[in-house]
């Protein structure tokens, strides 16, 4: 179920007490987040750099489905906001985290130009639509050679500065530092993309989605807020390639491909678009699967075979993806429970 | 002069198996309203089926061709089944599911074949000269197999009862459904048909573009222009898309260069999809 | 027919406006729309006077909808004006027309169905509750959403869904999905209000308080105009009427004029469906 409104506030200590154990709730999993890549080995810390900039990716991508419209571009939005960022140090000497910002407002603004033609159409064909102006623009990093660097992409990106004032100093270089880089960078985002979703905004973009006709007709600009909506989300997914450029450093057509998309979509699926957190649990659990089980089964060749069979199987059997299970298990814990305490009952 | 000629003749090369595709992949979306993100794919699995066939245990050409058409039409049959029958009335999810079908086509073929292009000889070494332009009778085969396919099924649409009934199907399924037109059937052989032209287009082409097992993203590309460009849903207007796409990709690519023919051919299609988005060639308003 | 007007309060003849020289607020002028070959709306001229209840009313497939669609931006029209308050309006956008004051309701439940019915009223607010992105994302658009809602709450407790607020809508009956489809097009604060079929499906009980509030929101200011198939309904609230035919206009004028009018009596036996309930597109 959709939860487009904010809480309906209840009755006061009620309230307090849930507010509470929301904050706890946040508290523990930010110090699961902090102790987390100390348990892990180095490749592992790097693998959970990247997990954390695809949450960033997939949540982003959410926004823009909020409106009930699937890109296919979204992932070469990223790579605009990586490019961009790498070609303003690279290039212009723009310091790094500046970079970012105005990679992303490139990836931003690129977002808003292509509105223009992009939301003439709905559904299928701003699906396909999206898909060709990705690849017009992948096809141009491809081409030309200056500034893009053609088919082999830029290398030897600046990386994040390190910090040093004395006593203390963060080698950006480490994984783990870079992780806790990025989970800032990343948290604050996503806070930002619930804010967004939470307010007016949201609800006018889930209204958009279910009626947009009648969201026009009570004087919403669908248009603008489709653009809106399209704009953010970019401007986050451009974020992500900027902590993406930076980190690994460098970056190529191939690396934002239809291919890549395909992730997204299968982690926004499989997770389930209708909660904040189901992308994300999309994108835990399958890197999780992903990394841990395929890599120690030696099956990395099989990695698109089983990405493919999962994706089917979702859509086939779990069209609510995963975050519809944790609801229904409780409702199904709960009818056994009830129904096993009136067994018991008539047992007595 | 020459130059241009010869591109001409190199783009109805390029248009013959380009209608194949497009129509199979029109004919597909006309019945299920899902589009099949998975038929490069299949293109890519017919290719490899003559790369075994002929090429690895050789058979005769003709023969690997025409099981490339049936096995891939079976591929089709299974897809049907498996995925876009239980999703029907969601194309979102169709074409989704197609995605993941596609990503196990291509991890098969890597197993089976590996990830480096497959050789496959020419069947026959022999070319034609058409005033002055070169012919070979490898693409001269495909051409003149495409004309006999489509023209068998435009002959198997107008005539044949099924024909009628794939049409019904692709204007009102339920008004087909309740003038007792089966759609599951309809459904088995639009998508058989539509598959197995894929199939049969990557099998005639496989000895002269060297197959992989990514091959098909090219391909559903080009196929995504032109049924765009011809209105979804017409096939009439794909084989029409198919031919000027062939000529403006070939002559862009022939007098400036391939990646900028591709970026053209995107440029058209999302210039269709903005002033027409029911294509050049489709229906002019819908209800 | 008398004793409903009395129960409503007034009869069609008290509340007329006086039409001496009063600019209409809503003006149709040659108005054609075409689908193809088929002319949906034929060279069509209406007007409607500020505070009036204006039926438009024809055969199924007469081109009402369409009509509808064309004065509320949906479609462009293939030739004519539309004028709002004096103003081309022809061809703006849906949403600039909400803004200025012009707001249509659908047929059939058209709806925010996955939301609350409280939420679907606070959409109707958009334009009440205007704010900029980073005041929404900072929270200081607390004072005006809080003010939204009370206004929601209001409009909610005018149509007496205000203990359904919470309620999802696709739990509600039918009647109350109408009104509350009416409720979401008031919160827009509509200086004209195009209500397309808003008895359809609805009991006589219904339809009797549906018209009280037809008539409350003309009482609050707000021009009607009205598309509707129920013809004690149209005649008992209408002030002036306009009925249409293939597209064209067939007659105008007050109910009993229309009622009586042989044009009229023939083009309904002609369709056969004089209250044809079920009505595409
Ligand atoms: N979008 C459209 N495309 C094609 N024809 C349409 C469209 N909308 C309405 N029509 C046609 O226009 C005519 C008038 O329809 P409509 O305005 O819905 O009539 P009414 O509301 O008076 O019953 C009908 O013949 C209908 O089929
Ligand atoms: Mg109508």
């Amino acid at each position: 179920m959709p939860e487009p409104t904010g809480a309906t506030p209840g009755p006061g200590t009620g309230r307090r007490i849930r507010r509470i154990a929301w904050q706890l709730r946040v508290v523990f999993l930010f110090a699961a987040l902090a102790v987390l890549p100390y348990l892990l080995s180095y490749s592992q810390q790097e693998i959970a750099v990247l997990l954390v900039i695809n949450v960033l990716l997939v949540s982003s991508y959410r926004l823009l489905t909020l409106t009930g419209e699937w890109s296919l571009g979204h992932v070469v939005i990223m790579g605009v906001g990586a490019y961009a960022s790498a070609l303003l140090t690279k290039r212009l000497g723009v310091p790094v985290p500046l970079s970012m910002l105005l990679g992303a407002s490139m990836a931003a603004a690129t977002a808003a130009i292509l509105s223009f033609p992009l939301f003439r159409m709905k559904g299928f064909y701003f699906l396909i639509g999206s898909f060709a102006a990705g690849e017009i623009i992948r096809l141009i990093w491809k081409r030309f050679t200056d500034p893009f660097g053609g088919p082999k992409g830029l290398k030897r990106i600046d990386p994040f500065p390190d910090i040093d004032t004395g006593f203390l100093s963060i080698d950006f270089y480490e994984p783990v530092n870079y992780y806790f880089l990025a989970l800032i960078v990343v948290s604050a985002s996503l806070f930002v993309l619930y804010r967004i979703e939470r307010s007016r905004i949201g609800l006018t973009f889930h209204a958009i989605h279910w009626q947009d006709r009648l969201a026009e007709s009570v004087g919403v600009d669908t248009f603008r807020y489709r653009t809106l909506a399209f704009v953010i989300a970019s401007f986050f997914a451009g974020i992500a390639g900027g902590l993406y450029a930076h980190y690994v450093g460098a970056v190529n057509p191939t690396r934002f491909s239809v291919d890549q998309m395909v992730y997204v979509l299968v982690w926004a699926i499989v997770g389930g678009t209708a909660t904040f957190y189901g992308p994300i649990l999309g994108v835990v659990v399958l890197t999780v699967i992903n990394e841990i089980v395929l890599r120690a089964l030696g099956l990395d060749t099989a990695r698109p075979l089983i990405y493919g069979a999962i994706l089917i199987l979702s859509v086939l059997y779990l069209p609510n993806g995963l975050e519809s299970l944790g609801p229904r298990l409780r409702t199904r814990w709960q009818r056994w429970r009830s129904g096993s305490a009136a067994g018991r009952r008539e047992a007595a | 002069m020459d130059l241009l000629w010869q591109t001409a003749v190199n783009a109805s090369y390029a248009a013959s198996y380009m209608a194949l595709i497009a129509v199979g992949l029109v004919m597909i979306f006309g019945v299920m309203g899902v589009i099949n993100f998975a038929h490069g794919e299949l293109y890519m699995v017919g290719a490899y089926c003559v790369v075994f066939l002929y090429a690895q245990e050789s058979f005769p050409f003709l023969l690997a061709v025409a099981a490339g058409l049936v096995f891939v039409g079976m591929v089709g049959l299974v897809m049907e089944r498996t995925m876009f029958r239980p999703l029907r009335d969601n194309p979102l999810a169709g074409l989704i599911a197609s995605i993941g079908f596609l990503l196990i086509l291509q991890t098969l073929a890597v197993f089976g074949f590996g990830r480096r292009m497959g050789h496959v000889p020419p069947s026959t070494q022999g070319k034609l000269e058409i005033l002055g332009a070169v012919l070979t009778y490898q693409r001269l085969f495909v051409i003149v197999a495409a004309v006999l396919l489509l023209a068998a099924l435009w002959t198997f649409l107008r005539r044949s009862k099924f024909g009628r009934a794939l049409r019904a199907c692709a204007q009102d399924a339920e008004a087909a459904s309740l003038q007792g037109i089966s759609m599951n059937q309809t459904a088995r052989i639009a998508m058989f048909i539509g598959a197995a032209l894929a199939g049969v287009a990557g099998a005639l082409t496989a000895p002269l573009v060297s197959p992989t097992p990514y091959i098909g993203h090219s391909i559903i590309v080009t196929a995504f222009i032109i049924i765009i460009v011809g209105g979804v849903g017409s096939l009439e207007g794909a084989v029409i898309a198919a031919v000027l796409y062939a000529f403006v990709h070939t002559f862009v690519t022939t007098f400036f260069d391939g990646v900028i023919a591709n970026i053209v051919g995107l440029a058209l299609m999302l210039a269709v999809l903005v002033v027409r988005p029911t294509g050049l060639f489709g229906a002019k308003e819908r209800a | 027919m008398a004793a409903l007007a009395q129960r409503f309060g007034r009869g069609p003849q008290g509340s007329r406006v006086n039409p001496q020289n009063e600019r209409p607020i809503l003006e149709a002028r040659g108005l054609t729309r075409r689908f193809g070959g088929l002319v949906a709306v034929n060279d069509f001229s209406f007007s409607v006077r500020a505070g009036a209840i204006h039926g438009l009313i024809g055969p199924n497939g007469a081109g009402k909808t369409t009509t509808f669609n064309v004065i509320s931006g949906f479609y462009a029209p293939t030739a004519g004006q539309v004028f709002f308050r004096g103003l081309d309006i022809s061809g703006r956008k849906t949403s600039a027309l909400a803004a200025m004051g012009l707001v249509r309701t659908f047929q059939g439940s058209t709806l925010f169905q996955e939301f609350s019915v409280l939420d679907n009223v606070r959409v109707g607010r958009h334009l009440g509750a205007r704010a900029g992105f980073f005041r929404r994302l900072l929270g200081a658009d607390r004072r005006s959403e809080e003010k939204a809602d009370a206004q929601a709450q209001e409009t909610l407790a005018f149509f007496g869904l205000e203990d359904l607020a919470d309620e999802p809508v696709s739990n509600l009956p039918h009647g109350h999905q109408r009104m509350l489809g009416l409720a979401v097009a008031l919160a827009a604060e509509p200086e004209v209000l195009l209500l397309d079929e808003p008895f359809t499906g609805m009991n006589p009980e219904e339809t009797g308080r549906m018209m009280t509030l037809v008539q409350g929101i003309r009482d609050r200011g707000v021009t009607v105009m009205l598309v509707e198939h129920d013809m004690r309904a149209v005649m008992n609230l209408c002030d002036v009427i306009t009925v249409m035919n293939f597209g064209a206009l067939l007659v105008e004028g007050p109910p009993e004029v229309v009622r009586n009018d042989p044009a009229v009596i023939e083009a309904y036996l002609g369709s056969a469906t004089a209250d044809g309930a079920g009505d595409a597109a």
